[in-house]
């Protein structure tokens, strides 16, 4: 599990706004292992969701390499990128983003059916995947009847749905309240430890950014070296960054040495 | 849960912005159905009614060519027998006898050659015909019985019985209490060849059947002159008189006698006969002329109504399907973010359009199916050689005369036939398809980022 699915080197994002530069992103290198759960935290306008379009095949950095499964994404002609987003790459966004005239179970075949899946094989591993997001009696609800944290479940299982090598969260947390918000990333943090789903999330709430195993900082469109281990996620449990303790899921204090999680 | 469901549900999703958008697309469709269909039984009428005009003009020069000789006496004016005016018969009730002793009168006269009695008595109701507000008082002729003399020298040599007969035989010398039928009388009398046909009470045996090439002698029935004075009651009259000259040089001398003898008399001659013939050519060629500048007027008129509603319904669509890829961005940018392609895209949003086209074509079979002869005539100028008071005079009092607007409505409604629904569901896809065109490419090109960013 050591092996690096994405890389990215000297990435550069630069926007011109009235004719004025705007270095959105300076010198960013990232190196993802497959497995790996990691924020990257930073205020707002540090550059966190461009950097999370780039990798995501949504933008195109001005320099650099951006290398997902041995591909340099910068150099897949832009009338391909869709396959790269369809079979590589699942997103999750602060707003849900679920078509509201699909069922929930609907919604999760959605990228299937882009990859073209036959149907009976959509329909079943979405079932599969709600089951797994805790969901498998609200496959039938429309988005509109179903809770923030409950939507935010249905997008997570779209996400998974083409089996991608990395998953893409923006603020995956930013719409949702208290209890849900800490539900929603240990849910990821599950889908991390269980299935071995490799998450980047981008978030600018320590609280949040803090349950994923490796935390990173982006201020002014630079990546801050800093890197802070956070709570690693095991089978059902979870490890207390503090002093190492295997904790359940839902703890928010570590019994033993008192850490805040 | 494929393109296809995907694009029902999104039409359907804004019912009642769909269903407006079909309705107004429905119309424009109706139009494009009816509008061709209009045209074409216009053409088809005019070509029907020049076509009869010819037959008419021919058949009046042939009878007036063998009749050189003809001298016509009648009490009444006009020139029935052979200057058929296009309104169809009018009326019976001017219908005037004369006493058989003219027939006697007339033969003595030097000159003259043979002398033809004919008796034309109409039977028919009165009824009450309400026209452009009025009320007018008419005399609708059910049949004519026509009686001739069934002698030998004059059947043989002159035109007294009809020539066409087309069951059973013609009549003979020695005929009594038989008649034959016009084509055309043979339902009105439920006989033909061999039944009994009750006329005025009487029975007579068809022997034969004829079909008419005057227009007028459509409802005529003939039989011998004293049976036909014996069942009309009209014993020793007549209506008409043809005297045949020995030649053409005495024809000049003859009429004046026959005027001496008998003022009251309506004669006309070979000459008059002829000029006659022009005034009528001209007046159907007018009429013909002016069908014919109605008719392409019409077509021009048409055409610019169609090209309008084919431009009215694209740019709806066009303009439909704007707003929605403008109102879906952000679907949008979450389809290309979850990796649906540019192409994928582009054929949702254009099947939409075609769904909401396909829609309206559906209306627009219905409302043109119901609704063919009243759109048409209220956006095309109506072909109607005779004027609008013509048309209805002739279509109340001689049904067997042209009719166009009968022709129209006949074949522009009626169940569509698979070529009709096949032509509009193809004209549906492709003007579909044109108009969510454009839309449909721009949703394809959205830029998935900006498009997520949209609010």
């Amino acid at each position: 599990m050591s092996e690096t699915i994405l890389e990215t080197e000297k990435l550069e994002k630069i926007y011109k706004i009235g004719g004025r530069e705007v270095r959105a992103l300076s010198d960013v290198n990232l190196q993802v292992k497959r497995g790996d759960f990691i924020s990257i935290m930073g205020p707002s306008g540090s550059g966190k969701t461009t950097l999370l379009n780039i990798l995501g095949c949504l933008d195109r950095p001005t320099y650099g390499k951006v290398i997902l499964d041995n591909v340099d994404l910068t150099k897949v002609p832009e009338k391909e990128l869709y396959k790269i987003r369809r079979d590589k790459v699942g997103f999750i966004f602060q707003t849900f983003n679920l078509m509201p005239y699909l069922k929930a179970v609907e919604n999760v075949e959605l990228p299937m059916e882009a990859a073209g899946r036959p149907k009976d094989e959509r329909r079943k591993r979405a079932l599969e995947l709600l089951k797994i997001v805790g969901l498998s009696d609200r496959g039938e609800h429309r988005p509109n009847r179903l809770s923030a944290g409950e939507q935010q479940r249905v997008a997570i299982a779209r996400a998974l749905a083409n089996d991608p090598d990395i998953v893409l969260a923006d603020e995956p947390t930013g719409n949702l309240d208290g209890k849900t918000k800490l539900e929603i990333v240990r849910l990821l943090g599950r889908l991390n430890g269980e299935q071995g789903t490799t998450i980047i999330m981008v978030t600018h709430d320590s609280q949040i950014a803090s349950q994923a195993a490796r935390m990173l900082f982006l201020a002014d469109g630079k990546l801050l070296e800093k890197e802070k281990k956070g709570i690693h996620f095991m089978r059902e449990e979870l490890m207390c960054p503090g002093c190492g303790a295997k904790l359940p899921t839902e703890a928010k204090y570590c019994f033993k040495c008192g850490v805040k999680l | 849960m494929g393109v296809i469901t995907r694009a029902l549900r999104n039409v359907s999703r804004r019912k009642i912005r769909a269903l407006l958008v079909i309705v107004a697309l429905g119309f424009s469709m109706a139009i494009m159905m009816s509008i061709p269909a209009s045209v074409v039984a216009n053409q088809l009428a005019l070509q029907g009614l020049s076509e009869d005009y010819n037959e008419i003009i021919t058949e009046m020069e042939e009878q007036i060519n063998k009749t050189m000789t003809l001298i016509e006496c009648r009490l009444t004016g006009g020139f029935r027998r052979f200057m058929p005016s296009p309104f169809g018969q009018t009326s019976a009730t001017s219908e005037q006898f004369m006493n058989e002793s003219a027939i006697y009168d007339i033969s003595s006269i030097e000159g003259v050659k043979d002398v033809v009695p004919f008796l034309e008595k109409s039977v028919g109701t009165t009824q009450n015909v309400e026209m452009r507000g009025r009320i007018f008082t008419m005399f609708v002729t059910d049949y004519t019985i026509v009686g001739v003399p069934l002698d030998s020298s004059l059947i043989d040599e002159y035109t007294v019985l009809p020539t066409n007969i087309i069951a059973g035989r013609n009549l003979q010398e020695g005929d009594s209490g038989v008649v034959i039928l016009s084509l055309n009388l043979t339902e009105f009398f439920g006989a033909s060849v061999g039944d009994q046909a009750n006329i005025l009470g009487r029975y007579f045996t068809v022997v034969g059947v004829y079909k008419s090439t005057d227009p007028l002698g459509l409802k005529n029935l003939y039989m011998s002159l004293s049976d036909a004075q014996a069942v009309t009651g009209l014993e020793g009259k007549i209506s008409r008189l043809d005297v045949y000259a020995e030649d053409q040089s005495s024809i000049n001398g003859i009429v004046s006698q026959i005027t001496s003898l008998y003022p009251e008399f309506y004669v006309t001659t070979y000459e008059q006969r002829l000029s006659q013939l022009e005034r009528t050519k001209e007046t159907y060629q007018n009429m013909l002329a002016n069908a014919e500048s109605t008719l392409s007027q019409t077509r021009s008129v048409a055409f610019q109504v169609i090209v309008l509603s084919i431009s009215a319904t694209s740019l709806i669509i066009l303009f439909t399907m704007l707003y929605n890829v403008r109102e879906r961005t952000r679907e949008i940018g979450i389809l290309k973010a979850i990796g649906f392609s540019n192409s994928t895209i582009m054929s949702q949003f254009m099947l939409e359009g075609i769904v909401l086209s396909l829609m309206a074509g559906a209306i627009g079979v219905v409302v043109g199916i119901v609704g063919a002869p009243y759109l048409s005539s209220l956006l095309l100028p109506s072909i109607n050689p005779f004027g609008s008071a013509g048309l209805s005079r002739s279509a109340t009092l001689n049904p067997t005369t042209l009719t166009p607007t009968a022709n129209l409505s006949q074949l522009v409604t009626g169940a569509p036939d698979l070529q009709t629904l096949l032509l509009m569901f193809g004209v549906s896809v492709l003007l579909g398809a044109l108009g969510s065109l454009y839309p449909a490419w721009r949703a394809s090109r959205t830029s998935p980022m900006e498009a997520l960013r949209h609010e």
